[in-house]
């Protein structure tokens, strides 16, 4: 699959240089691409025909778990939305501790910047 | 199935209908619909009659019941299906709220980009403020054309998500409208059980194909616990898939053409879904123990 990858890479490299005899009978030559191959989508692979299974296990299962359970997210993510603060905010408090010092002082800089653009700047604060 | 337009004549009348309302002929497959909806004096014994109790202005949907034990065979009986469930007013602004929902509250987007203070280097000022003749610039990562790795300011920003929740009975009811639309374009089939004489792929397939159910096939049980047979059947395929009653949703139902639910599961579906018209709003969320709940 990585080699017909590579292939399909070098074809799409391949420019043909096609000659055309004008009618006054000088040639030119002009560089064609060939069309490109549609790509083909399985639409019944295992992930897209159990799409939505479980959906709702609330509803159909006696509440004993919802929806929400089956997101795969990163932890602070997982049933929770909010804005670009919001989020960050709820990082820090969750996973803070293990995060790298790079990404911290990162995250605690970003926190500050939007802290004081929503609540400072602006028609809205 | 595939379906080519026809093309409008240069010479149409003036009755002929454009041709973005004209539909393909062979939209629905004419040999599903040859075996019509039972009669009312059928011989066919009623195997299930509906455990709720109907209100008086509704009459009950019948449908045919099937085997999978033998491919040519006669419905076995009739069973009685509750029209509040099975034979809701189609509402489709609901089916496109539901199935939205279920592509969209699991969706996290990992589009990440780097602000101008996220990406490495660029503290020193290139050139002093005044004097060089060129626009002045704090940092080498504020913005092109400076220099080609910049940040980008309003991109989008980590991992995002998406979640939201409908309402419990929007949800329900999505369900509802999908079951009552697959059973008025007789998609829906009824089975007494899901047991299969041999594990063989291809016995499935043929069944499907000389009775016409469609394409693809969803079946629905209502246990965790499957017959060996029909495991090993449906493991291989790709179009007909096998689920619990638990797992039932209008994405799925939407996906697949036809969908096969055995009586089990109508009785359990009936009860979950019947259960959100005739209940008190809840003061604490459902998981937590109620003294009353069914």
């Amino acid at each position: 699959e990585h080699f017909l990858q590579k292939l399909q890479v070098c074809v799409v490299n391949l420019c043909l240089k096609q000659t055309i005899i004008c009618s006054s009978g000088t040639c030119c030559q002009i560089r064609m691409h060939p069309i490109p191959q549609p790509k083909q989508v399985d639409r019944w692979n295992e992930k897209r025909s159990m799409f939505g299974v479980y959906d709702n296990i609330g509803i159909l299962g006696d509440f004993k778990a919802h929806p929400k359970d089956l997101i795969t997210a990163p932890c602070w993510l997982k049933g929770f939305r909010g804005n670009e603060l919001q989020r960050l905010s709820r990082k820090k408090k969750m996973v803070g501790d293990r995060m790298t010092t790079l990404d911290k002082h990162n995250l605690e800089k970003r926190i500050r910047f939007l802290y004081r653009r929503f609540n400072r700047t602006g028609k809205h604060r | 199935l595939f379906f080519s337009p026809q093309f409008a004549s240069s010479f149409s009348s003036e009755t002929a209908l454009p041709p973005n309302l004209r539909l393909p002929s062979n939209l629905v497959d004419p040999d599903r619909l040859k075996r019509p909806p039972p009669p009312e004096d059928s011989s066919l014994p009623l195997i299930r009659k509906c455990d709720a109790a109907l209100p008086a202005h509704l009459s009950p949907v019948r449908t045919w019941v099937d085997t999978l034990e033998s491919k040519d065979s006669e419905p076995l009986g009739l069973t009685e299906l509750h029209p509040d469930v099975f034979a809701v007013t189609p509402r489709l602004d609901i089916l496109h709220a539901v199935e939205t929902w279920q592509r969209n509250y699991k969706r996290i987007s990992h589009a990440n980009t780097k602000v101008r203070s996220e990406v490495r280097g660029g503290g020193r000022k290139p050139w002093k403020q005044k004097g060089s003749g060129r626009a002045r610039h704090g940092s080498i990562r504020s913005f092109p054309p400076l220099k080609l790795n910049c940040g980008v300011s309003h991109g989008p920003r980590g991992p995002n998500s998406y979640y939201y929740m409908l309402p419990m009975k929007v949800r329900v009811q999505g369900l509802k409208v999908a079951l009552s639309s697959k059973m008025a374009q007789q998609y829906l089939h009824v089975v007494d059980s899901l047991n299969i004489p041999t594990p063989d792929s291809q016995y499935l397939l043929e069944l499907i194909r000389n009775r016409h159910w469609g394409e693809s096939v969803l079946l629905v049980d209502v246990s965790q616990e499957f017959p060996e047979n029909i495991l090993q059947a449906t493991a291989n395929l790709k179009t007909v898939n096998l689920i619990p009653a638990i797992g039932l949703n209008v994405h799925s139902m939407l996906k697949h053409e036809a969908v096969i639910l055995t009586l089990d599961t109508v009785r359990f579906l009936e009860e979950k879904l019947l259960w959100h018209d005739e209940r008190y709003t809840f003061l604490y969320p459902f998981k937590l123990p109620y003294s009353d709940f069914p």
